[in-house]
């Protein structure tokens, strides 16, 4: 029976060990749930200091790493969830860390490295039965790259009617052929702006042309080949090239707002998981 | 429980387990004041050793309220002044430059802030004053009050009173900086000016700015003749047109070479000043390193 009684004061003793950690923690975390994040991460430190066991590890590197990624400083977001990787207890916590780490790879756009990450993840035969969220943060990761073909194949392999797959879709169906509007403008000065909806640019650039062709030719007509030459350079070429370049700039942009207004979208509207 | 025997051990045990306890209690995890002075300082250095100053700083604030320590007040203050408040670190060393044994150091951190404020004037009356001036260290002071003046506009001392202060092996890269202080490379504005009249673009290539040159050259030289080929097939208009753009482009670019030599010097003024504190950081202000900072 004394025994017993000792090991329940046994216990009660590491019980008790651990209750000002776990306040601490408990601290910690109410700081952050309040969004203060910087006397978060302080008192996280704190913890971490005096957790000589290292119980806390994990679960205080994990959240630095959130209070840091919600402050916007991703670099050290990384920092802070790969540690927690290191103290991971689970193939859950494992899993979670490294997916954090993807996400802020991808919120900083170093897509390619949030890739290579993916790509270890699947090859991972400890995280087989994950492949759908695999798959999922591969597609943001090509959403954020402004690859929206990839993105909706990354989607679709989720579901083929996946809500993200048809955001993709309507993207890429939204967007403009930089391409196609470069050509026209080749063949006829301003068809480019004119094809993006920028009229009067487009009216703008072929009277240039029209103007500085004029001169040129006229030029040569009356024997001034220098004079005539030096128009065609300087002037109509000019306007020529300017013609194409600005095509393909109204194209990018048109093409920037239309991302740009999915990701608000997704942003702001969507209620799945984000970066 | 009639007939069991007594273990007279095992009452002891269960005290012993007690009291034990009791000890744990009093010792172990279960009874972390995070926040004692003790812990925040220990805490603190911590974060000092990981170079977090600005989470150090409030941790040696606190800790400070309640405690007098010397290093602590000097790790606060070194903590502050690489935060950028120079002001509350110079306040802080001055409380221990008497009777501490850290005065000396926090002397020369006085002198080392001052110097990195950039009001030169004041940081040579200090030198000159000599109230504060570190008692063992005198020559630290004497090298930045040199380098003092590479980095102001005003008269260099003698060269050879500027250099003596220095080691050997420092004295040879002092003295390129003195001298290219003493005679800086500037190109002249007014030389580029009359370079660009006489030949356009000329002052562009003086400040080596060669592409801008030669781009001047052309431009000018082509709207020129087209000016004069207009006028003479009697396109009047045209002729004046391009007449109106070579003299805009010719008084352009007499303007921008002007401009040119303007940005060239303060380019040199610029890497010069660069190169001076490079090298001073490097040197670490000619400092000591303080072993108790990393404790």
């Amino acid at each position: 029976m004394k025994k017993y009684l000792i090991y329940i004061v046994v216990l009660s003793s590491y019980v008790l060990a651990q209750d000002d950690l776990k306040r601490q923690f408990d601290y910690a975390d109410k700081l952050h749930s309040n969004s203060l994040f910087y006397e978060a991460i302080t008192e996280y430190k704190r913890l971490q200091f005096f957790d000589e066991g290292s119980t806390y590890s994990y679960q205080t590197n994990y959240r630095m790493g959130l209070c840091y990624k919600a402050g916007a400083k991703l670099d050290d977001a990384v920092k802070y969830f790969s540690l927690a990787e290191k103290f991971a207890r689970t193939d859950e916590e494992s899993f979670d860390t490294k997916t954090q780490v993807i996400r802020v790879n991808i919120l900083r756009k170093t897509t390619g490295r949030a890739l290579k990450l993916l790509d270890d993840l699947e090859s991972d035969s400890s995280f087989t039965s994950k492949i759908d969220e695999i798959n999922y943060w591969r597609g943001w990761a090509y959403m954020f790259a402004d690859d929206w073909e990839n993105a909706a194949l990354a989607f679709g392999k989720i579901n083929p009617s996946h809500e993200l797959k048809r955001k993709c879709e309507n993207v890429l169906n939204e967007k403009y052929s930089i391409t196609f509007a470069k050509i026209i403008s080749y063949i006829l000065p301003g068809a480019g702006q004119f094809y993006m909806g920028n009229y009067f640019s487009g009216l703008l650039s072929l009277g240039w042309n029209v103007l500085c062709g004029f001169l040129t030719v006229d030029s040569i007509l009356d024997d001034r080949i220098f004079d005539g030459l030096t128009l065609g350079s300087l002037l109509w070429l000019r306007f020529y090239r300017g013609n194409i370049q600005n095509a393909e700039k109204f194209a990018i942009q048109k093409n920037f707002e239309i991302a740009n207004e999915t990701l608000r979208y997704l942003q702001n509207e969507y209620v799945g998981l984000k970066p | 429980m009639k007939g069991c025997k007594r273990n007279p051990f095992s009452a002891f045990f269960f005290i012993l387990t007690l009291f034990s306890n009791l000890l744990l209690a009093q010792t172990n995890s279960s009874q972390i004041d995070f926040f004692s002075p003790q812990n925040r300082l220990k805490f603190g250095d911590y974060l000092f050793r990981e170079q977090d100053y600005l989470r150090a700083i409030n941790e040696y604030q606190e800790y400070l309220k309640i405690a007098n320590n010397d290093t602590a007040r000097f790790k606060f203050a070194f903590a502050l002044a690489e935060m950028g408040r120079e002001t509350e670190a110079l306040d802080n060393y001055k409380g221990l430059f008497f009777s501490s044994p850290l005065n000396e150091g926090a002397r020369l951190e006085f002198y080392k802030i001052n110097f990195q404020q950039g009001d030169f004037v004041r940081f040579r009356d200090l030198c000159t004053e000599k109230i504060y001036l570190p008692e063992n260290s005198d020559l630290i002071i004497q090298k930045l009050n040199r380098f003092s003046y590479l980095l102001d506009d005003n008269l260099l001392p003698d060269s050879a009173a500027f250099v003596d202060v220095f080691d050997q092996g420092e004295k040879e890269q002092v003295l390129n900086f003195y001298m290219r202080k003493k005679f800086p490379p500037y190109k002249s504005p007014l030389t580029a000016a009359v370079l660009s009249a006489i030949i356009p673009g000329a002052g562009k290539i003086y400040t080596g700015n060669y592409g801008d040159g030669i781009t001047a050259f052309l431009l000018t030289g082509i709207l020129s003749f087209l000016a004069y080929d207009n006028f003479k097939a009697d396109h009047d208009f045209r002729g004046w047109l391009f007449t109106g753009l070579a003299v805009m482009f010719y008084s352009g670019n007499v303007y921008g070479s002007v401009a040119s030599t303007q940005i060239y010097n303060v380019g040199i003024k610029f890497h010069f000043e660069n190169e001076v504190k490079i090298y001073l950081n490097e040197k670490k202000y000619f400092l000591n390193k303080y072993d108790f900072l990393n404790r």
